[in-house]
């Protein structure tokens, strides 16, 4: 943490320190022809009031401060800022190097915020297509891969950016565990691994310590929750099973297939954080978001990034409606679900009083896949604003 | 005629086998909806009228004749079939990253017209694809322009053979840095094109020694009867050395298709990411003069205006990495922008989805439309997945607008385009139905 701090001290690509001066005054009124509170409806010819970076106040007759800074947004559309809840988003300089320590099977006391670069170009272009905030999880090659952070994408020194240095531990049971020269090398062998693993974090004292299973208490212990990273039928029932047997506090990721366990992810009330949603998928797989939010499952999308754009959780929410998804379910998604999943729900996610104002502007429905994002506010801040040509 | 057959048209044939049969002319109207022609502008309440597979007509006020089977599009959008020109739909193996192609390899010889998902790509309004050999290194081969008709044989699928030859510059085979491999490519490329130079001119002075041969064989001939033996030594000395007949150089088939590109008969596209591998390609078309296709083309926003001066189309692609399988060092410096950049900027540019398999293409409307969000302009989106992949490709003759003349490849949809909730309800390719939705239970 303090080695970050004095890395962005440093940093020459930090944005202009005027842009974030602490401006707790400042009141931005947006004049919106709708705005998708998400947690609270749609409110069509309504204000939303910022003040100091936080939502003052959202509805139809409200008053504008004379102050206030009004943004005309009449024609469009005001939406909470999307939340990437499974992401690599910024974690490496160069997209192709590894984020797993895969020497090490558990990894638990790696902290993914370590390897974070807030001024990486990927923030930009998330930003640009109305991401504010992402996971950050380490990748799906450990059977424990370490912990995960959330980040919002406004870059600047972390206390602005960084909302959970340790928001849960990623595992894994899907495929790419598996190595051939170093264990587990065998479905069998990972689950076992993983159960010894977390056999010995139940009796843990700090007598004896060991930092990767004092992490793996914390688990077991449902302090901190497992995002457990899971595509086919059979890593989903793994995982299901490891989360029951262990009662942890559990979210799948990935989940390709978790439609197909969808009773058993809806009776342990399991989220999933699904994705990304490929274009090159078939009709039956783009139809799965849909088959588990209608079963009742809490969805949120992952982008993978750099898999895919963090941009396109937006495309695969778009996907998953053209299959099926209904808008409200896809708006929830992107927004206060991934919020709720992550445990920011109280910050993050919706547009109602007391919320940070992370807003985004769309010139139509952000579910239509020509919209356009016109501007992007963190933290009360116009951090993007689309050049008008 | 296809295979294929819509359940209607079928009925009718089976109720009115002789009306059908002795109307002669097969007649549909498309009527009551909104027309997106591209090549002009909307027309609201308007009927496309088709006449044996062909458009005959498309406007606000066109006089159905009787007898003519009507599609009504009420409340409907109506618009040409998509195209998407970066597709590997109907290849058994899309992607096989190591393999290197060579130039006179046909995409027509390896098709599978049974492929798994192509319905799901037609249901989408997709009627034709653009498919070139896969390979990722050095010349690929022949592309074709394929229709989603149905046909149960590869030739049928058909619409133009030889539509392009691909060759790639800079693609990465392992996905590690690919500087050297970038040299590799653009020196084998010129080696070869300069190889080709040489075969033409030796072809051209075998044709044109022939000709002079063939020439003075008969002249001779007519000499001998004239002159009588008036020059009989002379001539019998000659002629052994002067009329023997010139000797056919091997004829070499990767040549001859590399010399129909550089005779500008056939364009060759050149897949680059890079903006070096861009620039490469642009000083390659310069250097031989052939009719360039930029594919790929995802660095092409930092040189925009280059693409623009020297006029070559560009088959941009993937819009959203969602497509692709990324990363690839290809895809370092994508921008979501691009297709749209190059657009403002007088590029004539299509969008491909380039997908990592065929059934990627079922998106290309959802591709033009993330374009949209990231800047390109409406219209010239829309005309990036119609008429302007048909320009570049050589089959606007054919397809990719709402003309009359053209064959009547035909999409009816529930709302505009880019909608989400627009569904496909209709296609038609050349005049027949190939695909209806059913209405949902």
């Amino acid at each position: 943490m303090k080695r970050i701090l004095v890395l962005l001290l440093i940093s020459p690509m930090l944005p202009p320190a005027s842009a974030w001066a602490a401006d707790g005054g400042q009141v931005i009124a947006i004049r919106a022809g709708r705005i998708v509170t998400v947690a609270g409806g749609i409110i069509e010819n309504g204000i939303v009031l910022v003040r100091g970076g936080k939502i003052e106040d959202v509805g139809k007759d409200l008053q504008v401060p004379g102050d206030a800074q009004v943004i005309d947004a009449s024609k469009q559309t005001v939406v909470p800022g999307f939340i990437d809840a499974h992401s690599h988003l910024g974690l490496s300089l160069d997209a192709l190097s590894e984020i797993d320590e895969t020497v090490q099977p558990i990894a638990a006391e790696m902290q993914v915020i370590d390897a974070f670069d807030p001024t990486a170009d990927a923030l930009a272009k998330a930003v640009r297509c109305g991401v504010t905030t992402a996971m950050l999880a380490p990748g799906s090659r450990n059977p424990v891969g370490g912990q995960t952070a959330i980040v919002k994408l406004s870059g600047g020194s972390p206390d602005r950016w960084l909302l959970r240095q340790t928001a849960g531990v990623k595992l894994s049971v899907a495929g790419d565990v598996l190595m051939h020269d170093r264990k587990p090398t065998s479905m069998p062998g990972l689950i076992t691994m993983l159960r010894e693993r977390l056999d010995s974090a139940k009796s843990y004292t700090a007598a004896k310590f060991d930092p990767s299973t004092e992490v793996l208490s914390r688990l077991v212990q449902r302090a901190i929750p497992a995002y457990v990273q899971a595509q086919t039928v059979d890593e989903v029932s793994a995982a299901t099973n490891l989360i029951s047997q262990y009662n942890l506090q559990a979210v799948i990721t990935g989940g390709d297939q978790a439609d197909e366990v969808v009773e058993t992810l809806v009776q342990q009330k399991v989220p999933v954080i699904y994705g990304p949603l490929l274009l090159y998928s078939k009709d039956k797989d783009l139809k799965r978001p849909a088959k588990l939010a209608g079963a009742g499952v809490k969805l949120a999308f992952s982008s993978c990034s750099p898999r895919t754009c963090a941009a396109d959780i937006r495309t695969s929410a778009i996907l998953a409606v053209r299959y099926g998804l209904s808008r409200d379910e896809a708006m929830k998604a992107l927004t206060l679900n991934a919020a709720e999943i992550l445990g920011v729900a109280d910050r993050l996610g919706s547009i109602q009083k007391g919320r940070d104002a992370d807003l985004v502007i769309f010139d139509a429905d952000p579910l239509d896949a020509s919209s356009r994002v016109e501007t992007v506010i963190i933290d009360g801040k116009v951090v993007y604003q689309r050049e008008r040509t | 005629m296809t295979e294929v057959k819509s359940v209607c048209l079928g009925g009718i044939f089976l109720l009115f086998p002789l009306l059908a049969a002795s109307a002669g002319a097969e007649r549909i109207a498309i009527r009551g909806g909104t027309i997106l022609p591209v090549s002009s502008n909307p027309i609201s309440n308007g009927t496309v009228l088709i006449e044996n597979g062909k458009i005959l007509a498309v406007g606000a006020d066109v006089v159905v004749p009787g007898g003519a089977r009507e599609i009504d599009a009420r409340g409907k959008f109506i618009l040409p079939g998509f195209m998407d020109a970066q597709s590997c739909l109907y290849m058994v193996d899309g992607e096989p990253r190591l393999l290197q192609g060579e130039p006179d390899w046909n995409v027509t010889d390896g098709l599978d017209p049974f492929i798994e998902g192509w319905e799901e790509v037609l249901a989408q309004g997709v009627t034709a694809v653009y498919v070139a050999p896969p390979a990722k290194s050095g010349i690929a081969g022949r592309g074709a322009v394929l229709r989603l008709n149905g046909a149960r044989t590869p030739a049928k699928l058909v619409l133009k053979a030889d539509a392009a030859v691909k060759a790639n510059l800079g693609v990465s085979l392992n996905n590690q840095s690919s500087s050297l491999a970038r040299l590799n490519d653009y020196a084998d490329l010129r080696e070869t094109l300069i190889e080709t130079q040489a075969y033409m001119q030796r072809k051209r002075r075998y044709e044109q020694d022939l000709a002079e041969y063939e020439k003075k064989k008969g002249e001779t001939g007519k000499e001998d009867k004239k002159e009588g033996k008036k020059e009989d030594i002379a001539a019998k000395e000659k002629k052994p050395q002067d009329l023997k007949r010139p000797d056919k150089p091997a004829t070499d088939p990767a040549h001859e298709i590399l010399g129909k590109v550089l005779d500008r008969k056939i364009p060759l596209e050149i897949t680059a990411h890079r903006m070096q591998d861009i620039l490469n390609a642009l000083r390659l078309a310069e250097e031989f003069q052939f009719s360039l296709i930029l594919d790929e083309c995802t660095e092409g926003y930092l040189v925009a205006e280059e693409i623009a001066r020297r006029k070559v189309p560009v088959i941009a692609g993937p819009v959203s990495t969602s497509f692709a399988e990324v990363p690839q060092v290809e895809y370092r410096n994508h921008d979501p922008r691009n297709a749209g950049i190059l657009s403002a900027k007088g590029v004539q540019t299509a969008i491909g989805v380039g997908g990592r398999d065929g059934l990627s293409s079922k998106f290309i409307v959802t591709a033009a439309g993330l374009a949209v969000a990231n800047g390109m302009d409406k219209d010239a989106a829309l005309r990036a997945v119609t008429l302007t992949p048909a320009e570049i490709l050589g089959v606007a003759d054919r397809i990719g607008s709402l003309d009359a003349g053209k064959d009547a490849d035909i999409v009816v949809m529930t709302g505009p385009p880019f909608d989400t909730a627009s569904q496909v309800v209709t296609v038609l390719i050349e005049g027949k139905v190939v695909y209806e939705r059913k209405p949902s239970p």
